[in-house]
């Protein structure tokens, strides 16, 4: 008789996929419990991202759930001391990820199921009754969420406090991103792994949210970086104690926070146990719900030994609202020095010209509003047409908004007049033949975008939020408000075109924001001499 | 895919041991066989249940599953699928009782689930045999459907092509279409099912079309499912299809697509001069379906 199909060898491929992800955990679990003997229960998962870790520290017994449809197998590591205690730790094996969520991993976004109605009849009164959800929701959180800096006791002098042990590794860093996907921050955090690595640091990078991490493969490829994928073996609250692990076993002198989390939460362990450890965050935005990662940065104030901020608004809210030293909060902006030395170009838009381009270029989420976007463009088409101009758009991102602008243009009848690229299209060339930027974000820091734009001679229009009135001139900022978003958008293209003094005054207004904004030391600037003395062994 | 490879292949049946029997032997022959051959047993009057019985001594990998009643092919495979997916399966082989797979027909299905998300990266939600019938010709009612881009992958060498809707006899579904998606629908009796079922898992991604795995499917004359064939004998079933597939299109696709499918059927029963009685029964299946809204299991 032939075999049964259970005892069919595996995909090679299929089976090289799960011993790289076996070992990688592996490699994890042996930095956190070095001395513990370790089994492994594993099972074959269903999710592309995320192992679903339950790690038992103890004597475990095994259940009839680790032992289900999906189970692979079992794997013990002894410990080099033979009566150490065992750790069991459960992981499903995430399979590999298909196509389609190697591009794209949210589902496609459809409206709340009750006010589908509302969306089909108007997607503009849609966004109102959610922008009406989301002031509200703001209000309540602005009451409840705590904008107190945590105290730190410093300790007394009588009470020696831990000291660096020797270590023959050099100094490294540890740099906590929220994910390894598009995005304003995770660009900082890639610069700020380039700038580490420049500056002699040893780095380790580490994301704290489950994901595909497309973008890993723009790390530095060198011997000095290493991406560990917390975020695919390791719960959260075992985060402070890997950390704890991962700084006395490799010589780590600082850790850099990027909106991750679970970093955050390291803060303790770092002051209490390992308090020469540099620690320094980078926030940008204050979100609408409950003031975002800048209020937890805000929060944790005095156990960062440096918090950048990229705009002047972050600096007056953390000494504002925390009370944290002038010397800590750094502004450092998201510019590159190359750029800023060169002359700025002239700004396309003239009065009365008889085309138009209009851009938009961001990820296509909620936060960046598509379907004002769209709507905008919709207005704009039907200004153009009654003044003649030939309308046309690009619309660069990609997200789960997708399939939505795509229904919307085609009902719009505006599929001819906007091409939809993605997000890798070459954005200064783009920017370079385009006449307006749109940013009708629901939040922004201070978007580098609209600085790009200027400097290749498009004008921005952006809703007044975050620090966009640091780039942007009073006229060329919209409210948020979704309806006078859109209305408030034609009337700023209709009043450059028809007034010429009105557009000189916005391209002065501009180029001055953009040379004071150039003034400004540069993220850059700010970190790498940290990063410097860091590495050379002496405080920052 | 997935490095586990248990199989159940899944055989509803009712008063029909004989062929039974021939199926169980070429199970048996399979290049790649079932680990568990799940009999299911429609509450057979015949002697269907002490044949598995005895093969089941014999050949540890046959399970019999006799159900209290008749709940026809759709309550089969629902309650076979349910009971694989229990058992730990990875992959449920699902046919029926009079459909003789040849030798390599299981292990084929299996190679191209596995084959062609090595090559595309995509996880097909089922795979489905080329059933013949006893003369070598196709059968012409277990043809599956094509999707618009059903030649993306095709190669001369691997000529899967891509489709989003097949018959229960001889589709390998992958345990984790059965987890996304639930169960078949028991409600509907009989008809329809399946091609409900594999549209409903196909939204993850279609299903593909194996052409190098056969199956032999020995009814007594080959006809397609047309409503111009309707007739006395045939009636009940045809009622059973009528109800199901209104009660998936309005459920799917609206009533629009109810409307479309109501005239369709109307102009097949007008060319094949089915009798007013019977065009009034089937209108009548119609609107039933319009308010027969069975619910999804989901397995746990």
């Amino acid at each position: 008789m032939s075999d049964l199909a259970s005892q069919k060898p595996a995909d090679p491929a299929l089976a090289a996929h799960v011993a790289a992800s076996i070992a990688e955990a592996r490699g994890i679990y042996r930095t956190l419990f070095p001395t513990r003997r370790l089994h492994y229960v594993l099972s074959m998962g269903h999710d592309p991202v995320w192992s679903r870790p339950e790690v038992t520290e103890g004597p475990h017994l095994p259940r009839p759930q680790d032992l289900g449809a999906d189970y692979l197998g079992t794997i013990t590591c002894p410990s080099p001391h033979p009566d150490a205690p065992e750790v069991t730790i459960r992981l499903a094996i995430p399979r590999p990820p298909t196509p389609g969520e190697l591009r794209q991993t949210d589902a496609p976004w459809r409206p709340i199921r009750r006010l589908d109605w509302l969306f089909r009849a108007s997607p503009l009164a849609y966004e109102q009754m959610r922008y009406g959800a989301e002031m509200l929701r703001k209000r309540r959180a602005d009451r409840q969420a705590d904008r107190v800096a945590m105290p730190l006791g410093r300790g007394s002098a009588l009470i020696g406090t831990p000291r660096p042990p020797a270590s023959d590794k050099r100094p490294a860093i540890l740099i906590g991103m929220h994910w390894l996907e598009m995005g304003g921050a995770e660009k900082l955090g890639f610069d700020t792994v380039r700038w580490a690595l420049a500056a002699g640091l040893r780095v380790f990078v580490v994301a704290s949210i489950p994901s595909i991490q497309r973008l890993a493969d723009r790390l530095p490829d060198h011997p000095d970086v290493t991406f560990i994928r917390l975020d695919r073996y390791l719960p959260h609250a075992l985060w402070p104690r890997y950390v704890e692990r991962l700084a006395l076993a490799e010589n780590i002198r600082a850790v850099h926070i990027h909106h991750c989390t679970p970093l955050y939460d390291s803060l303790p362990m770092l002051r209490m146990h390992l308090p020469w450890v540099q620690t320094i965050d980078s926030t940008h935005i204050i979100e609408y719900a409950n003031g975002g990662y800048p209020r937890i940065s805000g929060v944790w104030s005095n156990y960062l030994d440096m918090q950048h901020v990229i705009s002047r608004e972050l600096v007056d809210y953390m000494q504002g609202t925390f009370h944290a030293p002038a010397g800590q909060v750094v502004l450092g902006r998201m510019l590159d020095r190359d750029d800023t030395a060169a002359s700025l170009p002239p700004l396309r838009l003239t009065a009365g010209q008889k085309t138009l381009h209009v851009s938009f270029i961001g990820r296509l989420y909620y936060q960046k509003r598509p379907v004002v976007v769209v709507e905008c463009l919709r207005a704009l088409d039907a200004w153009a047409t009654r003044n003649g101009v030939t309308l046309s758009a690009t619309i660069v991102g990609e997200g789960p908004f997708e399939a939505t602008l795509v229904a919307l243009l085609r009902l719009h009848g505006l599929s001819g007049k906007v091409a939809m690229l993605p997000g890798k299209t070459d954005i200064p060339a783009l920017l370079g033949r385009s006449d307006i930027l749109l940013l009708p974000s629901n939040n922004e820091g201070l978007a580098l975008v609209c600085y790009e734009a200027v400097a290749h001679g498009c004008i921005p229009i952006s809703t007044r939020v975050g620090s966009q009135d640091e780039v942007l001139p009073e006229g060329l900022l919209v409210p948020l408000a979704p309806r006078a978003t859109v209305r408030q958008t034609v009337a700023a293209v209709d009043a450059m075109w028809r007034d010429a003094d009105l557009l000189a005054r916005h391209k002065d207004g501009l180029q001055q924001a953009w040379t004071r904004l150039s003034a400004d030391p540069t993220a850059e600037e700010v970190l790498t001499p940290v990063y410097r003395r860091i590495a050379e062994g002496t405080r920052a | 895919m997935s490095v586990l490879t248990m199989t159940a292949a899944v055989i509803v049946t009712f008063n029909r041991s004989a062929k039974l029997m021939k199926v169980l032997d070429a199970l048996a022959q399979q290049t790649m066989r079932p680990d568990i051959v799940l009999v299911v047993d429609n509450a057979s009057t015949d002697d269907t249940a002490a044949l598995v019985q005895a093969r089941a001594q014999a050949d540890p990998t046959i399970r019999h599953l006799r159900l209290p009643e008749n709940i026809g092919g759709a309550g089969g495979f629902h309650a076979g699928i349910k009971a694989a997916y229990q058992l730990g399966a990875q992959y449920f082989w699902v046919s029926d009782d009079d459909a003789y797979p040849q030798p390599d027909a299981i292990g084929a299905l299996h190679d191209a689930l596995m084959g062609f998300q090595t090559q595309t990266g995509w996880r097909p939600s089922f795979a489905c045999s080329r059933v013949e019938w006893i003369d070598g010709t196709l059968c012409e009612m277990n043809c599956p459907r094509p999707v618009w881009d059903w030649a993306r992958f095709v190669q001369p060498e691997r000529a899967w092509a891509l489709v989003d809707s097949a018959s229960f006899v001889s589709v390998m579904i992958p345990r984790w279409a059965v987890t996304d998606h639930g169960l078949p629908i028991a409600d509907y009796f009989i008809w329809f099912d399946d091609a409900e079922y594999t549209r409903r898992i196909a939204r993850s991604y279609p299903g593909i079309f194996v052409p190098e795995s056969v199956v032999t499917h020995d009814t007594p004359d080959n006809k397609g499912v047309n409503f111009a064939l309707v007739d006395d004998k045939t009636l009940w079933k045809f009622r059973y299809g009528a109800r199901n597939e209104t009660s998936f299109r309005l459920r799917d696709a609206g009533l629009v697509s109810v409307l479309a499918y109501a005239y369709g059927v109307r102009r097949q029963m007008r060319s094949g001069g089915v009798p007013a009685p019977l065009r009034r029964a089937i209108y009548r299946a119609i609107l039933k379906g319009y308010s027969f809204r069975p619910a999804i299991e989901r397995v746990t």
